[in-house]
């Protein structure tokens, strides 16, 4: 469609857009202006455009609140996850792309599972099993649940769906090993639909609180959200440094976001189209 | 084929496993401690209680509050998330200089994680914060501790601030809905003098409905779950208490009522079985509901 309004008509559309793009961003302008502050001074209203600068925060959070750790904590069971996930949902996916007889009843019971059923009513049991299996408090409470999810297997299924196998097939002829031929030649064409898989599963696993919130207890394994979410209340830490803490959670993710939009953008609509 | 199938069932173990560990197994063991009076940290006292559970569950008053403000914080939401999600696809489908930025800048909030929004909205709700602020500008007095600090108040400012993070993530959804209804047939529609408001009647609205059914079930079973935001921002103070939390509060915190805890968490998945059932039915009719 081509706009073809008056003059008039771009300009209140283009004041409306703002408006919205405004509403949109100020919260996280905010966090950053008071991320700034000098720790101790108010933080008050007028300070978004004038007042002081400090970069103090940000190294007290290293120094005295300690939160290294959980930034570690974050990016290592993050990255754990996605490259778990890249490796176990296209194994999963191939299986169900080529293995006929298996796809339909595995495909079928996961998709209605995923669709259905809250994740969240099983904080009692999950945290249950977790003690019973003497994981809880560990990091492997934090990363063994979650190395595979069957959305991100729906979307590799349909990726590996549109790849021809007779590329797979004249490997088999010249004697090509399964494994070989599952990891040398299919993985390597499944870069794009994998890349948005991996996003997906970063971008979830960093930003996550309840799972890693109530199967851990120990504050060295906290992850940051977790870290920060606990902070709140306490007397001791002021807004200041919540905040500093808070773009430290959000400038990874910020980051990839400008970097991979489309990724991300695909990543969510893929699920929406295809029924 | 036989060396096949083995070779299938090892790719496919992984997700067999997760399968059953985290989803089927949870999912009946929850079931059949809710008719017990199981506490995971006194097992000695352990008796099955039946139904008692949940019959005593209608009669706590605070688990049917608990249910009250789910129920307030789904309709509340749901129906203007969608609606401010669709105007804001509409929008920035059309061709425009800029299109990129305010696609981006719309759903940045979604990107950054819920426990960080809640923390900047908690400063901003607080007393003297900047929608104090704002709030008195067009002349409402705002409640004397904060927005969070009042039963009037709380979960409103919550569910606000949920539909400003979730609008830009349910507005990708509807661009790729836009996305994939023909051009062909608004130029018809505009050679036949169809109006534009027409146009958006007979073509967007019916060619969208299967995307806006998905969007009003994941958006649901998303709201219906609502607990991070209750945990940073109020504790289930100020008539705040969820479902979700209240399960958090009974069965992980202090008496660690694990029997009681999983009665609540399947009242609540039972209702949201039933209100997705019920979406699903109303969305499929013929006559469209719009």
């Amino acid at each position: 469609m081509v706009d073809r309004g008056t003059v008039a008509g771009k300009i209140t559309r283009y004041l409306v857009l703002l408006i919205i793009l405004a509403i949109m961003i100020f919260p996280l302008l905010w966090m950053f202006r008071v991320a700034f502050m000098p720790p101790g001074s108010s933080v008050s209203l007028t300070a978004l455009f004038g007042g002081a600068f400090t970069g103090s925060n940000f190294a007290d959070l290293f120094t005295e609140i300690d939160i290294g750790w959980n930034l570690f904590n974050s990016a290592f069971v993050g990255l754990t996850v996605t490259v778990g996930n890249i490796l176990f949902c296209f194994m999963v996916a191939y299986a169900l792309a080529r293995y006929r007889y298996l796809a339909n009843k595995l495909l079928f019971v996961s998709v209605i599972v995923v669709l259905m059923i809250p994740m969240h009513i099983l904080i009692i049991p999950l945290y249950i099993l977790s003690v019973k299996t003497g994981i809880y408090d560990t990091y492997w409470a934090l990363i063994l649940p979650w190395l595979v999810n069957p959305i991100g297997i729906f979307l590799v299924k349909q990726y590996i769906e549109t790849i021809p196998p007779s590329m797979e097939e004249a490997a088999r002829m010249d004697g090509a090993g399964e494994f070989r031929i599952l990891f040398r030649i299919v993985m390597p064409m499944c870069k794009p639909a994998l890349a948005v898989l991996a996003i997906q599963v970063f971008f979830t696993n960093w930003n996550s609180f309840l799972f890693p919130f109530i199967l851990t207890s120990h504050d060295n394994l906290r992850t940051l959200p977790v870290a920060l979410a606990l902070f709140q209340g306490h007397q001791a830490i002021d807004w200041q440094h919540l905040m500093a803490g808070s773009t430290v959670a959000v400038i990874p993710v910020l980051g990839l976001f400008l970097f991979m939009q489309r990724q991300i953008v695909s990543g969510i609509t893929a699920g929406a189209i295809k029924q | 084929m036989k060396r096949h199938r083995t070779s299938a069932l090892i790719l496919a173990s992984p997700w067999i496993l997760t399968f059953f560990l985290i989803w089927a197994f949870p999912l009946v063991y929850s079931f059949v401690i809710g008719l017990t009076n199981y506490r995971i940290f006194s097992p000695e006292q352990f008796d099955w209680v039946g139904w008692s559970n949940y019959k005593q569950l209608f009669s706590d008053q605070d688990f049917i509050n608990a249910l009250k403000n789910t129920f307030i914080f789904v309709i509340g939401t749901i129906p203007i998330t969608t609606v401010i999600s669709l105007a804001m696809a509409l929008m920035v489908n059309r061709r425009f200089k800029g299109r990129e930025l305010f696609r981006a800048g719309y759903f940045l909030p979604s990107v950054t994680s819920m426990v960080v929004v809640a923390l900047i909205f908690t400063n901003l709700y607080q007393r003297g914060g900047y929608i104090a602020m704002l709030a008195s500008m067009v002349g409402i007095t705002p409640p004397e501790y904060g927005f969070l600090y009042s039963n009037a108040t709380a979960l409103y400012s919550i569910m606000a601030m949920d539909i400003w993070m979730s609008a830009g993530y349910f507005m990708l959804i509807f661009l790729a809905g836009l996305k994939s209804i023909p051009d062909e047939l608004y130029e018809s529609a505009e050679i036949a003098g169809a109006s534009a408001w027409r146009r958006f009647r007979s073509i967007t609205l019916p060619l969208l409905r299967p995307v806006a059914v998905y969007v009003l079930v994941i958006n649901s079973i998303k709201s219906f779950q609502v607990f991070v935001e209750i945990f940073v921002m109020s504790k289930g103070k100020f008539e705040t208490m969820t479902a979700v939390y209240f399960v958090y509060e009974t069965g992980l915190t202090t008496g660690f009522e694990s029997g009681y805890a999983s009665a609540a968490a399947y009242v609540l998945f039972a209702i949201i079985a039933v209100f997705s059932i019920m979406l699903f039915a109303v969305m499929r009719q013929r006559r469209p509901v719009w």
